[in-house]
């Protein structure tokens, strides 16, 4: 007997689910990436602790709380400190800037600070405390 | 009089689109993206407008906003645990850097604390962790 042969229907493929891994691909990527950029600020050592030596006297520029700044106690601007910087830098590239942030001044402020002095070449820049913030107690 | 058979014919939508613009996001975002940093929730790294080169450190430390500092999520830790952690690891002695993730909002006292207390460690050189700004010069 011979029995009589269906044709086949084309086969339809489903696309629902492609679809729904693909949007879930999408959504993992999405989530887990991040999309910012990090940079490092480097910090010397500070003075006395075997750091670098420099053969010109260090700078040293104080940041109050408030955002003032000192160039070796005379009170500046930031367009100051990116100038006299720049020229100091110029002469000597291994100048040393000391930094010393109040205690109570915020790591934004430091590095907003930092960035202008590299902005302008410094490339050894320590962090030493306040002379006002300096525990008795250390000693 | 015959009236026209007004019954709609169901079309088929076209997805190829679809999926070809869905593929070219997720192509977008694996190359513009990259697998997002595990730094504790809520902490906001300092930005920076000086572009440089973020490298790995020997050791990673936050300082959370509310000035402690922290090796995981959990517990805060002294600075004397860890600079025994650094003498332990060697990481003085091999002179390798350390890197510091502290909130833009943590206070510089902490900061200068860090810096004394790790050098005293003979740590040489930290590496303060900074997120670009989107108006940064190169």
């Amino acid at each position: 007997m011979q029995l009589a042969r269906r044709p086949r229907r084309a086969g339809f493929m489903g696309l629902t689910p492609l679809i729904d891994m693909i949007f879930l691909l999408l959504l993992f990527f999405l989530l887990g990436s991040d999309f910012v950029t990090y940079g490092q600020s480097r910090l010397a050592p500070p003075r006395g602790t075997g750091g670098a030596t420099s053969a010109a006297p260090p700078v040293v520029i104080t940041l109050g709380a408030n955002g003032a700044l000192n160039w070796n106690g005379a009170p500046i601007d930031t367009a100051f400190l990116r100038r006299e910087t720049a020229k100091l830098t110029a002469q000597n590239d291994e100048q040393i800037m000391v930094l010393m942030p109040a205690g109570a001044a915020n790591v934004q402020q430091v590095t907003d600070i930092m960035d202008a002095l590299q902005g302008a070449g410094a490339q050894s820049i320590t962090l030493e405390r306040d002379v006002f913030d300096i525990d008795l107690a250390d000693f | 009089m015959q009236l026209k058979n007004t019954r709609r014919e169901m079309k088929s939508i076209d997805l190829l689109p679809l999926i070809n613009v869905v593929f070219l996001l997720i192509l977008f975002v694996l190359i513009a993206g990259r697998p997002s940093t595990n730094h504790p929730s809520g902490l906001e790294v300092a930005r920076s407008t000086v572009q440089s080169e973020h490298e790995g450190a020997a050791l990673s430390i936050w300082l959370k906003q509310d000035d402690g500092f922290y090796l995981s999520d959990i517990k805060p830790v002294t600075l004397s645990e860890v600079s025994d952690l650094v003498v332990e690891k060697g990481i003085a002695a091999q002179g390798l850097p350390l890197e510091l993730i502290a909130d833009r909002r943590a206070t510089a006292k902490q900061l200068l604390a860090f810096r004394r207390a790790m050098a005293a460690a003979g740590v040489g050189e930290i590496r303060l962790k900074t997120e670009l700004k989107s108006d940064a010069t190169p």
